[in-house]
Order: C-alpha cells, then structure tokens, then sequence
C-alpha cells in the first residue's frame, strides 16, 4: 500500500496520517488496523458500504471518536484529540452529513459562529457585524453563492445549508478537509459548483477527505481512492487506475446484480390526478413513473399535494375521487409516502418492529386493541423479505444504517397492501448495495400490481428505474418522457433544464 | 448490535430496592406495617397523577396544571356531593379535570401555544377560579362531606385501602391502554417523532390533545381521592403536586423530549420520592434539608439517565 503521490518534496509530509488504527464497539470490529493518509493538495475519496467502517474513521480523525489503538501525525507531529475542538485546533475540519447549523441564526452568524469578528471597547468586546456580514459574502463568493448573509438559515433549502456549511469550514483555517457525503442532496448543477470549490482548494494545498456513495463522483475528482470493507483497508488506488465497477467489486467482495429495466404489462388506473394543476398523470398498474427536476422545480411538492401534505388537489384513487386534507386520509385511500428526509419516514426512537406496525395499527386491530401475535408474524416475514440487517425487530431505528432505514420505511408500507407508493429521493446517501435492493424492491412492489410516483435528482437512477419520466419546471410537468420514446440522461437533463 | 445487561433499563426499580433496603438497615421503623402502609397510602394520590402526566410527558408534552386541577375537582366534587350525592360528585370532579385537560389539549395541539406556557397559564387560571367558586374556603358543608365517601378516604379492602387499590387497578387498565392498543402505539410515536408519525397517518393533533385529557381526568381522580382523605375539598390542596409528579416521571425514566416512558416505572418514580421523604423523616433530617436532597436526587437521577443514554 505504498503510495507517493508528491510531486515536489514538500508533499513527502502526509497532511493527516493514520497509522494502525484499530476501534471497537463491544463486539464490533469498526476499524481493524487501518492506515490511511492524505497529502496536501490531494482529495482522497474514501469508499465502503455502510458499516465499513468510514464514519468511524472520519470521526477519529475529527475528533469525536478515540481509537483503541493507533496513531494519528498532523502534517508529522504526532496528535492525540480529546474532543473535536482539538481536531478543529490542528486544522481538521469536518462537514457531517448531517449539518450543524443554528437554523434560527443568519447565514453570516452561523458562519462565523465560535469565532465572531471582534470590535473592542476597551475591556467590552462586542460583534463586529459589518466584518462578518463581509467575511460571509467573501467566503460564499468563493462557492458562487450569493445570498443575502441576514438571512436566516431556516428559510434555505436544503443544498443552500450545505453550501453554508461547507462556508463555514472554509472561513477556518484549515489543513484537512473531511467531507461526509456532500452531495446526497445536491443536484447535479450545484455538485459541479461544489467540485469547482473543491479544486480551487486543492490548489491552494488543502488536502480533502471525500466520502461517498456515489462512485462515479469519485472517479471523477479522486485522486486516490481507499476501499473500506469490514473494517479493513481493501484497496488504495490512485487516479486512472479504478473505475466504478473496480470500487464496486472492491467494496461489496465480488460481483453484483445490476439489473436493468424489465418491462412490466401496465394495468388498470390506479391513480389519476392533475398533478401540477393542469396536466394529468395516470398511474396504471405495474407501472413507475418518476419525476425529474432542478432543484426548487416543485417535484416534491407535488408528491407532498398527493399525500395531503399540502394545498389539496382532486386525486382518482382505483377509480373513487377523493381530496386529501392529511396523510390519514391519503393512506386510508390506498396511498404510501416515503419522505425524503428517512428522520421523517421513521420515528427513530421507536423500535423497528413499532415502525412497521405503526402504519398498519389500524389493519391488524380488533375492536379496540391490536392483535399482537399477528404484529409480530408480519414484521419477522417483512424483516425477512427485506433483508433488514440486523434481524432484531426491537432495535430502535436509530441504530440501523441509512441503507436498513429506509428498506423499514418501505415494509411500513408493503405491510398495508397500498396502491400506489409515492417515494421522494428514495436512495439518496445510500450505499451502492442497499440502492439495487430498494430498486428491486419497487420493481417488485409494481409488478405486484401497485405502482410507484418518484421523485429524484438522480437522473441515471430515473432512467434506470422508471417506466417514464415527467419533467418538472417551476411546479409544472413540461415533458414526459417515456421509454419508448428513448428516455435517457441526456434528454431529460435538457428536459428539465429547458 | 448494542446489548446491554437486563437490569440497566430497571434502574428505577434497582434504585428504589437500594435506597429501601439502605433505609431499614438505617431505623428499624422503616420495615413496620404501619410505615409501609403509609408510604402506600402517601404515594397513592402521587401514583394515579404521576400516570396522568406519563401520557402528555411520552406524547411529547407537559403539565404544569396538575396541582391546581386536583384541588378543582376536589373541591368541584365535594360541592356537588354535597347536593347530589358520592357518585354524581366524584363524576363532575374528574369531568372538571377532564374539561381543564381538554382545554390544554385544545390550546397546545391545534394553537400550536408551547406546553410550558399554557399549563403554567391554567395552573395559575385554575387555582383563581377555584378561590372564586369556594370564597377561598374548604368546601365540607355544614355536616361534612358523605359519610361513606369520607370512610373512602380511609377504610381497606382485603387489608388494603381503597387509596391504594385506585392506582393499582388504574395501572392495569392504563398500562393495557398505553401498549396494547393503537391509541397507545401512537402516543409513543407522536412523541417520538411528531413528523414521522404524521408521514404515517397518525391523527397526531388529536394525539397530543387527548393525552392532557386523560391528564386532566387523573389529576382529577387524584383531587376526588385527596378530597376524601382531608374530609373536605381544599383551595389549597395540591401545590406543587405537578413538580412532584414531573420528577418522579422523570425518574422513571422516560425523557422528557417525548417518546419514552413506562406507566409502572413512573409510579416506582413516586415510590422513590416518597420513600426518600419518609427516610429522611425517619432519620429525623432537618425539613430544609430534606428538601435540598430531594433535589439533589432528582437532579443526579435525570444526570445518570443523560449519561447511560450518552453511552448507547
């Protein structure tokens, strides 16, 4: 595993070096032995399934977690973090998937937050608002993002925040940069955006930890690739010596299914409805129909008028019409939503088994209490079917990985024998694995006789999945694109751009 | 896979054996019949309010307004005994408690008004309109409260009173309630998770509301039950009842961000605060130091419970 990738000697100096790190959780081997660096100016991509091992790595190197046994150098001087403020100290910085961001402070505010620029009064040190409503716009300058730094971090969207975020890690100074999962919720304009940010600090001599499920982004701006399984480094390969299927076959042990779109009979209508106000959409049985858009195009709000989430809209359900004012009614019609965000889809405090049965109580109970035994049948085969790992129904959600998550929030919904599933990003941040078996699994559920509404910001996932394709602009179908008609990347994405 | 040994989710029973088994090792009074009766008899208006506030806690909110409605339906249902007999009485006191839930339930639920705000509001409202109705004087009548429901407040069945056995049939019925009936599963996921359990069809406004109302009636039964033992319906009855029963449900165990939470634990909670009481009393401690180690206690607890959660 002795890799070089300097070209002048002061490269010789690793930014960050990891040496023989082992972690344990009880019985649970995360890391076992694991040596990994990254050199000044290089992005080194880190792949692996979940479970690998890849949080757990990160979170050591920022801080947050203490190996058993290892050592971590800084630009070569040994380190020991306590907490993730030393690691921040040695000019290690982490954005978490998760964003810490005060959603209640402004863009500015949260950018400088821990380190506000100072004006004195003598011995009273007050806020320096003008410098840091300046410090924000030179810092989101740099990312092309031009908001007005006032306001507040609630009224963003959601790719918005992470640019803020990745702001935030940029107004530091800082050595390493850890990147966890950028662009799961980035679409495809603003993951270039992201990438223009990213070379530009590459070139001022950053070095950049980069994780994702998304291959072929690593392929695209890795220099060097690490491939994490069960906990052991599997492979490190540099730049022009991996491909997706190399990082495929390295992270999963072998070959997998790749199945593409089988053809499915389409059945009677299961929903029909004036989607976006004017055009209608049919669901007829067997049938997946996905819905594409930038950004802000108003895609999932229209799942959201489906589900009765927002601004009613006259929905025929197998025939009967119908307009729903709440979820309760929607799903007693025979509609399933899977929410973007899996907090929304689960309530992670309950048990998995809970979960499940929490869409389907009204199904399994008999005049007042529910009929436990029954529950309980139904969650194993669901467990079972799905191959929820691990297989203990009485773990909470919380505890299950992204990719496990989210195969609980579609058994909710298999459970109930539902018409129609309307899914919004269903594989967002989710390893390679876990996608082609929620894939299978909508495949299944459609050809069953359901039929799936989804949206996406992953085109080559639609194109993958869908048997159409309807383009969304500004809260508007503009174009269906089915697949007789040759749907593909390239026509959807002019589709959706306009 | 995160196991952890059987007993770290009994903590409140394990803390309550130790801190009884410290205690009669300490005085030998502690283990006397009469003793243990009375902490039986003390815990049990605790215990059926403690219940009350377990729903709204595990739903996600909070009752400051406990207190004041105990002494509403007390003296709410010693007024109208007065006229209309034991049974019509004690009726219209849990149906006042019942109304003041539903009108937190209401404000909290669909006004979207924070738990703390309101239930500090009605427990300030709900005390003045009991001063208003009774002219700030126990309610007994001029020949006192029913004989027979006076006796309630004192007399056994099967050697146990009838204090006692409110609780422990109300805990059957309520723990059958909070786990083996959708209703249940959907107070748990209304506090665990609002959002998610709305996505899943859960009536989560209705949810929430229904959870002050049986609040409300428990603090109601409670304040039917006090009113039997001090022979009268009492204006001042039940201050700090709501602090009481909050600590000890948080003894318990259950978090207070909603979600968690057993009925029996909280009950073992308002053993713990009684138990803690009577053996200071019995160690013949100072009362104000009483009350800064009952502090202590709650406080360490609800660290301890942080700590084990922070190391899942």
């Amino acid at each position: 595993m002795e890799v070089s990738v300097g070209t002048g000697s002061e490269r010789a100096v690793p930014a960050v070096n990891a040496q023989d790190i082992c972690k344990r959780f009880e019985a649970n081997v995360a890391l076992d032995h694991v040596d990994f660096e990254v050199y000044p100016g290089e992005i080194h991509a880190v792949v692996g399934e979940n479970g690998a091992g890849k949080s757990t790595l990160i979170r050591i190197l920022g801080g947050v977690r203490r190996p058993d046994r290892g050592s971590i150098f800084v630009a070569g001087r040994p380190c020991n973090f306590a907490s993730p403020h030393d690691a921040i100290a040695a000019g290690i910085v982490t954005i978490p998937q998760e964003l810490r961001l005060v959603p209640a402070l402004s863009i500015a505010e949260n950018i400088s937050l821990g380190d506000p620029p100072l004006r004195r009064f003598g011995p009273v040190a007050l806020v320096d608002r003008g410098r840091m409503r300046e410090a924000a716009r030179a810092v989101l300058s740099q990312l092309d993002f031009h908001p007005d730094p006032d306001r507040r971090v609630a009224s963003l969207s959601f790719a918005e925040r992470q640019i803020v975020a990745i702001a935030k890690g940029l107004a530091r100074e800082c050595r390493v940069f850890i990147l966890d999962e950028p662009t799961a919720a980035l679409e495809h304009r603003e993951v270039e955006r992201l990438f223009a940010v990213l070379a530009r600090m590459q070139a001022r001599g950053t070095a950049v930890i980069y994780i994702s499920h998304e291959l072929a982004e690593v392929v695209a701006i890795a220099d060097r690739c690490t491939v994490l399984r069960d906990g052991r480094v599997v492979a490190v390969k540099r730049r022009g010596a991996f491909s997706v299927s190399d990082l495929v076959a390295a992270m999963t042990g072998g070959m997998m299914d790749n199945s593409a779109h089988a053809a499915v009979e389409s059945g009677g209508v299961l929903l029909a409805a004036k989607a976006d106000g004017v055009n209608n959409v049919e669901l007829h049985a067997g049938n997946i129909i996905g819905l594409a858009g930038l950004l802000g195009s108003g895609a999932d709000g229209i799942l959201r008028r489906l589900f009765g989430l927002a601004t009613p809209l006259t929905v025929e359900v197998r025939g009967k019409k119908y307009r729903f004012r709440n979820p309760a009614s929607a799903i007693a019609a025979g509609i399933g939503m899977v929410p973007g965000e899996r907090s929304l889809g689960l309530v992670m405090k309950l048990s998995v088994r809970d979960n499940i049965l929490l869409a389907n109580l009204d199904v399994l109970s008999r005049i007042g209490w529910f009929d436990r035994r029954a529950g309980d049948r139904m969650v194993g085969e669901l467990i079972e079917l799905l191959d929820i790992r691990p297989r203990n129904p009485k773990l909470k959600a919380h505890a299950l990985s992204g990719g496990n998550q989210q195969k609980v929030i579609l058994a909710k919904w298999l459970a109930r024998n539902i018409a129609v599933l309307l899914l919004q990003e269903p594989t967002q941040g989710i390893d390679v694995a876990a996608k082609a078996q929620i894939h299978a699994l909508i495949r299944e559920f459609a050809g069953r006789g359901s039929a799936a509404l989804l949206n996406s910001t992953d085109l080559a996932e639609l194109v993958r999945l869908c048997d159409a394709v309807c383009a969304v602009r500004r809260g508007r179908i503009v174009a269906a694109l089915g697949r007789d008609a040759g749907l593909d990347e390239a026509k959807l994405r002019s589709a959706i751009a306009g | 896979m995160i196991r952890r040994p059987k007993l770290a989710g009994q903590m409140p029973l394990v803390s309550l054996v130790v801190l009884c088994a410290v205690t009669a090792l300490l005085t030998d009074r502690f283990l006397s019949p009469l003793n243990l009766t009375n902490i039986l008899v003390q815990s049990s208006i605790m215990a059926v309010i403690a219940m009350g506030m377990t729903f709204v806690i595990v739903g996600g909110g909070f009752d400051l307004s406990v207190g004041s409605t105990a002494a509403l339906s007390g003296c709410i249902a010693s007024m109208v005994m007065l006229q209309a007999g034991i049974a019509a009485g004690s009726l219209a006191g849990i149906a006042a408690g019942a109304l003041v839930g539903l009108g937190n339930g209401l404000v909290i639920a669909f006004l979207h008004v924070n738990p703390f705000i309101t239930t500090l509001g009605s427990m300030v409202l709900v005390r003045g309109v009991v001063f208003l109705i009774t002219g700030g004087a126990p309610v007994s009548g001029e020949t006192g409260l029913p004989g027979t429901f006076i006796e309630f407040g004192s007399a056994r069945l099967l050697g146990i009173h009838y204090l006692v056995w409110v609780p422990a049939v109300l805990l059957a019925v309520l723990s059958f309630v909070m786990h083996a009936t959708p209703y249940g599963r959907r107070v748990y996921a209304t506090g665990g998770g609002r959002e998610a359990a709305y996505l899943s069809g859960v009536p989560v406004r209705r949810v929430i509301a229904s959870t002050y109302v049986w609040c409300g009636a428990l603090a109601g039964v409670g304040g039917v039950m006090l009113a039997a033992r001090l022979q009268s319906g009492q204006p001042t009855a039940g201050e700090f009842y709501e602090l009481t029963a909050i600590a000890a449900v948080v003894l318990g165990g259950a978090a207070l961000t909603g979600g968690e939470g057993t009925l029996y634990k909280s009950v073992i909670g308002v053993f713990i605060m009684i138990v803690l009481g009577n053996a200071l009393n019995l160690l013949n401690v100072d009362s104000y130091w009483q009350r800064v180690a009952i502090g202590v206690v709650i406080i360490a607890a609800a660290a301890a419970e942080r700590l084990r959660s922070a190391s899942e």
